[in-house]
């Protein structure tokens, strides 16, 4: 019997015109998630490319390597960024390395295109997230109150038919029609990123199939909150209301509701604040070393190679030392900033999951590569990066650049021309993507709540039509 | 005498609101037989029809199929109904023959064929072309007997029908009223709720006549002889019989 319902349920979906609305409007928007998807990657690859070519030509004509100072590197965009943007575009790109001194990062997507940051990026995301739900409400809000207005509720429970296997068999009919209408669309999606030439890796694909699974965990909440509303209700317009107030709250209100909550709640020293700290001790550090470069007296003289080795050396050890400091007083205030920022993200992801749509995009902006260790993990990679490009300066020059060091030269009559470096020597910058065993386990909270939160509507659903007036 | 297969035994319901809509209500009815309930509306005859699918429960009394209690053990006892309404409503993105087969194997029965739909469908006087035409466009009348052909095909001891004739035009009227006959002359036990006094009057095993919950009424076709049912009823239902 449930096959029978299943199918029927099915069959009443698919015949009628709403589904062909919908499902021609979904299939449309899913093709041009991925096209623009698609689109937007070579775009970023096309700026990617022209920045590193843009970095290395004004390295040009330098013949002594004393005179590199830095190195600008850039976040490599990844065929996952462009599906489910996160924090892609709002992190900085490019950061800018010198040998020693705190890394940050700028030059963020919203800077080159800034009519991204009004209107964000058409996603899968957001495709999920605010259009799908919507579409998964339209497939089931008329479940059971449609039959009862319709009347064939009245000649379906004339018949044998146990309520629990009625209502079952809507769930999986809604939910069946719902995935396949679906998956067509996606998989002609999947294979145009493939025909576009976007190389997703083994690794990208598993991912975005579990952002997919996660975005159908989603879609079900909604489906069986929306079977679970119309089995409590006796007229379709009732639950469509009662539902789109349900959808406003819980996809556009409560998210945006919880962090602001939490940016009241929890009091962060603003990037600013900590940054005008930094510069405060920054000068202290400074105006000590220049008292100490002014008390500067050499041990021998006559010999001025000599001195400038010893003042060379002098001012290396200052630079060390300030720099050691800065790193120490730096990753002091950032620790504290941190902490009080975990603390604010806590409370305002922890409101925030009251409502699926939240755990759905925390789940897939981890599982993409795009959440909030975004930044933290290209950084991290920025550093490694710092420590190598400063040993290749130190193998160069001898001296490890940046941090505002003074570096005095003098240049003896020679009479061959120099020739201009190579930069093919400078260590180039390689940037690891998380992988999904990386973000899988940190999905886990999210994936559960998604799941818990369609237990509980289902056993809702199925304990309001347990009582539910048939006539 | 056989087992009745509609039996009512006290029938009591009274609605939360404090509404007393059936008081104490007792009939049979036997395979082969027509019983038609005549009333007002509200005088409990839909109340009566909605124990017997278990869409209500009784206050107090049973209401049995064949000897089956409907709201201790409705499933067994829905399998030996069938039910056609006085608006019979069926999916209308569905076709004829489709509605027809759902219904028919939600009903239990999942063993006929097209032809035999077919078949059926054209006993109750829907043309071949309509079969498998969805539903959208059909009138009443030819939903009253997609919902009849559904019925039959269900084949149960026991026919529901809630105004099945009502808003039908008269020579829809008479073809349903021919199809029930044919249908209790195959055995069948038809409970049917109606206004109709003149149908009821040529169609009916036994007439009972409800008023304000109460059986006010039941008499044999064989009882009735060549008594004025209409003038019964009015005198009934004015509450002052003799």
């Amino acid at each position: 019997m449930l096959r029978l319902l299943i199918i029927k349920e099915i069959r009443d979906i698919v015949g009628s015109t709403k589904f062909a609305v919908t499902f021609g409007v979904c299939s449309l928007l899913v093709l041009l998630v991925f096209i623009v998807g698609a689109r937007a990657y070579h775009t970023a690859v096309g700026q990617h490319d022209a920045a590193k070519r843009e970095n290395l030509r004004r390295m040009e004509g330098i013949t002594d390597w004393m005179q590199v100072h830095d190195m600008n590197v850039y976040m490599p965009p990844q065929p996952l960024s462009a599906l489910v943007a996160g924090v892609a575009h709002d992190i900085g790109r490019t950061v800018t390395v010198e040998g020693r001194g705190e890394l940050t990062a700028h030059d963020s997507r919203y800077s080159d295109e800034p009519m991204l940051a009004v209107f964000r990026q058409f996603d899968l995301e957001f495709l999920f997230t605010v259009v799908l739900s919507l579409f998964a409400i339209l497939f089931a809000f008329d479940a059971v109150s449609g039959e009862k207005e319709r009347g064939t509720l009245r000649l379906t429970f004339a018949s044998p038919v146990p309520r629990r296997t009625f209502i079952a068999g809507k769930l999986l009919g809604a939910y069946l029609t719902l995935v396949v209408s679906l998956l067509l669309p996606i998989a002609a999606g999947s294979a145009l990123l493939i025909v576009m030439g976007v190389p997703m890796t083994g690794d990208d694909w598993v991912r975005l199939t579990l952002i997919i699974a996660a975005g159908f965990l989603y879609l079900g909440v909604f489906l069986s909150l929306s079977v679970l509303v119309s089995a409590m209700t006796t007229r379709s317009t009732t639950s469509f209301l009662v539902l789109l107030v349900v959808w406003i709250v819980a996809v556009l209100i409560v998210p945006r509701a919880a962090v602001l909550f939490a940016g009241r709640a929890v009091d962060v020293p603003s990037v600013d604040a900590v940054a005008a700290q930094k510069a405060k001790f920054s000068a202290g550090l400074w105006g000590d070393d220049r008292s100490a470069m002014a008390a500067f007296k050499p041990s021998k003289s006559g010999d001025m190679q000599a001195v400038m080795q010893e003042f060379q050396q002098m001012m290396q050890k200052l630079a060390d030392d300030r720099d050691r400091k800065m790193r120490e007083f730096a990753s002091r205030v950032n620790e504290e900033r941190r902490n009080r920022q975990d603390v604010q993200e806590a409370v305002a992801f922890g409101l925030a999951r009251i409502t699926p749509a939240a755990c759905f995009t925390l789940a897939a902006t981890r599982l993409a590569g795009t959440s909030f260790e975004m930044k933290q993990h290209f950084l991290a990679a920025t550093e490694r990066y710092q420590k190598a490009f400063g040993e290749f300066m130190v193998a160069k020059t001898g001296m490890n650049p940046g941090g505002r060091m003074v570096v005095l030269r003098v240049v003896v009559g020679d009479e061959k021309k120099p020739e201009p470096i190579n930069t093919a020597e400078i260590p180039a910058f390689s940037y690891a993507p998380m992988q999904v065993a990386d973000v899988a386990g940190g999905t886990a909270l999210d994936i559960l709540l998604l799941l818990a939160v369609n237990l509980f509507f289902i056993v809702g659903a199925v304990a309001a039509f347990l009582r539910y007036d048939v006539r | 005498m056989s087992q009745p297969t509609f039996e009512a035994v006290n029938l009591t319901k009274r609605y939360e609101d404090g509404v007393l809509a059936l008081d104490h209500v007792s009939f049979e009815v036997h395979p082969g037989q027509i019983y038609a309930m005549l009333g007002a509306n509200g005088a409990g005859k839909t109340t009566t029809i909605n124990i017997f699918l278990n869409f209500l429960e009784p206050t107090e009394g049973e209401a049995r199929i064949n000897g089956v209690c409907t709201h201790t053990d409705p499933l067994a006892a829905k399998a030996q109904i069938a039910y056609v309404s006085e608006n019979v409503m069926l999916y209308p993105a569905f076709t004829a023959m489709q509605n027809l087969e759902y219904f028919t194997r939600l009903g239990g029965r999942d063993h006929h064929t097209k032809d035999e739909y077919h078949r059926v469908l054209e006993r109750v006087g829907l043309q071949r072309e309509a079969h498998d035409k969805r539903l959208r466009g059909f009138s009443k009348g030819m939903r009253q007997k997609c919902g009849l052909a559904i019925a039959i095909l269900k084949d149960a001891p026991a026919i529901v029908l809630d105004e099945p004739t009502s808003g039908l035009d008269p020579q829809a009227g008479y073809e349903f009223t021919q199809l029930l006959t044919a249908l209790r002359d195959e055995g069948k036990a038809i409970l049917m709720s109606t206004h109709d006094i003149f149908r009821a009057r040529e169609i009916a095993s036994t007439v009972g006549i409800l008023n304000r919950g109460r059986l006010v009424m039941q008499r044999s076709a064989a009882e009735l002889g060549g008594a004025d049912l209409e003038q019964l009823y009015l005198e009934h239902i004015a509450g002052h019989a003799a």
